[in-house]
């Protein structure tokens, strides 16, 4: 076993340990919280697929709604993949999907086209309109040196209350006791493979993102140029690489991904716009970001992974008394063990000690021979 | 217009400016002391959120808001140190782990709150007389018309956030601790080449900073909302960063740009409630002075910077 296949193993562990871990932290706020625990465990962990009503039975329709459930995050997760790959700690998604979906649902109401066309072009606008948006922090990070963060964090409120003001005041629709738009036209919606379930061709859309992400982040120069950013963005600058459009452009593609997240999650799974708070999808997106360490070929997994324990928290807070905010906690600690370059550091110096020593003997070996 | 203005020109809208500014003060001093150790600590946010339940928490249980600020505390110096632990032990990036404290305070907490009373959403059932910061009339101040009806009256938390620019000025220039704390700040490697233990004042400055924002937490809770309930924070935490930034990384600085955010917050409150105005457009513009007010400060950082460039360079060596 030599020493890349070694650390491949040892990172695959780490991974392992990481959401072990935060597995143990949920049974124990279980076994703390609930007076049935392990029926609460029962349901986190096996429900979401299997059905337990007289014999066990695999619930396929539980398995549908949780693809249907990894879009958006899907494709929040693959822009925080490319923001954070520059080492771009952008924050926006959340905003982004936010007016993504609100401007493609305007889209979907007030401008008709043929079937086919029109979601096509209600997701193109979003796309547009969060690309621009994002300008905002990129160029005061380039031009200014300003934060991005706190700046897209802040952008975030700013986004979520300018949507709020249209959604209340001037796109209502008023025969309606709750604030939301008109209905899409029935040429907008995305169609559903499993209508229960809610799931639309927007999963293919988001695998086949994740593999154009894929191919851009490794196989083109400017991917290779916003990885090397990430690597060492001073070397980057001083080797000619174009730091200043580099980090506008992972910015862009970010919010760009985000709001097309947000329009295909509207369009796909609503028929009218009636979020009144920012959704959440673009912090969810930061931990599947974790989860598939910014690789985007291991997102969809990622995202298969965060919908499973959401939809395992949901499952436990409707049968047992547990709040289904539990879901924060368990990403919270995935975020910091996964993210730890230190965890398991005592065993992996074990493993590389290990490794040197049976060089040696090999070397010896062959020396003798 | 000139009614607006003359409605602002009023004590109490002053009196509310500082009332509005204590919470952000706080969180922004709290930045100050991670930000010198070299740490940017963006868990603010969700440290008040945190402390800002377990402070009302425990005045519930002890029915005593001095056990529940002290709580707060606590709690805030607590999660200041777990930031501490996972970035400098475990060396998770310490952006990455100040976001997943934000989670802990956004839905975590939530969680907490049905874990320890079945509530769900806010605690404004539990609130007692007792449980809450009280205010203190200052003797003489209260007397003098204009001054009295501005100063006179406050939480107690908000002199303590005024006067903790103060100490930690104190603290941060003219005590071993406040050298040491800055020294691994600007340059660890010689710091600790002399002997200071950087990770341990790293340690020290996190837990400090959440200490702060736990006060700040507190101060939401225990006297502003008067219960706990989601999302109260708001973004206070991130707005006290852009704060820390604007400030130039001193107490002082910190202090007059929070005062500018405070003023933004309570002119909004003022004209959402005008007839006429889309409350939500208002409720945006405190957020969005911040993006403006970082934008403005970097960009008077680079033409300072600039300036300075030009005079050190005589013009016949360039």
């Amino acid at each position: 076993m030599n020493n890349r296949r070694r650390m491949t193993l040892f990172n695959l562990i780490r991974g392992c340990a990481a959401i072990l871990m935060a597995l143990l932290v949920a049974a124990i706020l279980i076994f703390i919280s609930c007076d049935e625990p392990w029926l609460a465990l029962r349901y986190l962990i096996l429900s979401p697929v299997l059905d337990f009503k007289e014999t066990i039975s695999f619930n396929a329709m539980s398995l549908y709604t949780i693809f249907g459930n990894m879009i958006p995050i899907m494709f929040t997760g693959l822009g925080v993949c490319v923001m954070f790959s520059a080492n771009e700690f952008n924050c926006g998604g959340e905003g982004c999907v936010m007016v993504g979906a609100f401007v493609a649902s305007l889209c979907a109401i007030y401008i008709p086209m043929p079937g086919f066309l029109h979601p096509l072009f209600c997701v193109l606008v979003a796309m547009l309109v969060c690309g621009a948006i994002m300008l905002i922090p990129a160029l005061l990070k380039v031009k200014l040196g300003a934060s991005e963060m706190v700046c897209t964090l802040m952008l975030n409120y700013v986004l979520l209350y300018i949507v709020k003001h249209f959604l209340t005041n001037v796109f209502a629709d008023r025969s309606r006791g709750q604030t939301q738009t008109l209905r899409f036209l029935d040429t907008a919606q995305i169609p559903s493979i499993v209508v229960r379930a809610k799931l639309t061709w927007g999963f293919f859309i988001a695998i086949a993102c994740a593999a154009l992400i894929w191919l851009f982040m490794y196989r083109t120069r400017w991917g290779y140029t916003i990885r090397m950013l990430g690597v060492n963005k001073l070397f980057s600058g001083y080797s000619g690489l174009k730091v200043g459009g580099t980090v506008v452009l992972a910015q862009v593609v970010g919010g760009m991904l985000s709001g097309m997240g947000g329009s295909i999650e509207m369009l796909g799974r609503y028929t009218s716009f009636k979020w009144n708070s920012l959704p959440g999808y673009g912090w969810d997106g930061m931990t599947v970001a974790i989860l598939a360490k910014n690789n985007p070929a291991f997102v969809p997994l990622a995202a298969f992974f965060i919908a499973y324990l959401d939809r395992g928290c949901q499952l436990m807070a409707t049968y047992c008394d547990i709040s289904s905010n539990m879901i924060d906690i368990i990403q919270a600690v995935i975020f910091l063990f996964f993210a730890a370059e230190q965890f398991l550091a005592g065993y992996r110096q074990k493993l590389v000690v290990k490794g040197a020593r049976e060089e040696l003997l090999a070397a010896e070996g062959g020396a003798r021979a | 217009m000139s009614d607006f203005l003359s409605m602002l020109w009023q004590t109490a809208f002053f009196f509310s400016i500082l009332r509005i500014t204590a919470p952000i003060l706080f969180a922004a001093l709290g930045a100050v002391v991670s930000e010198k150790a070299g740490c940017s600590n963006i868990g603010l946010e969700g440290i008040m959120m945190i402390s800002a339940l377990f402070g009302a928490l425990s005045s519930y249980w002890t029915q005593s808001w001095l056990v529940g600020v002290l709580a707060a505390m606590l709690v805030g110096a607590l999660v200041g140190f777990m930031i501490g632990f996972f970035a400098l032990k475990l060396k998770t990036d310490i952006i990455l782990a100040g976001i997943a404290v934000n989670m802990i305070g956004d839905g975590g907490t939530q969680f907490l709150l049905y874990l320890f009373t079945g509530m769900s959403g806010n605690t404004s059932g539990l609130t007692t007389a007792k449980m809450l910061i009280p205010t203190v009339k200052i003797p003489l101040l209260d007397k003098i018309p204009v001054l009295g009806e501005i100063f006179s009256g406050h939480a107690v938390l908000t002199y303590v956030a005024f006067l903790m620019v103060l100490l930690l000025w104190i603290m941060l220039q003219k005590t071993p601790l406040g050298l040491n704390i800055r020294a691994v700040g600007e340059n660890p490697n010689a710091a600790s080449s002399v002997g200071v233990s950087v990770l341990r004042y790293k340690y020290i400055a996190l837990s400090m900073g959440g200490a702060l924002a736990g006060l700040g937490g507190a101060f939401m809770s225990m006297y502003y909302s008067q219960s706990w309930n989601v999302n109260m924070v708001a973004g206070r935490g991130f707005i006290a960063l852009a704060a820390e930034a604007m400030g130039n990384h001193t107490p002082l600085g910190a202090m007059l740009s929070s005062m500018l955010f405070g003023l933004a917050q309570a002119v909004s409150i003022k004209v959402a409630g005008l007839p006429g105005f889309s409350s939500d457009l208002v409720s945006a513009i405190p957020y969005a002075i911040t993006i403006l007010g970082l934008a403005i400060y970097a960009a008077m950082r680079i033409s300072r910077a600039k300036s300075v460039h030009r005079i050190r360079v005589p013009k016949a060596m360039r």
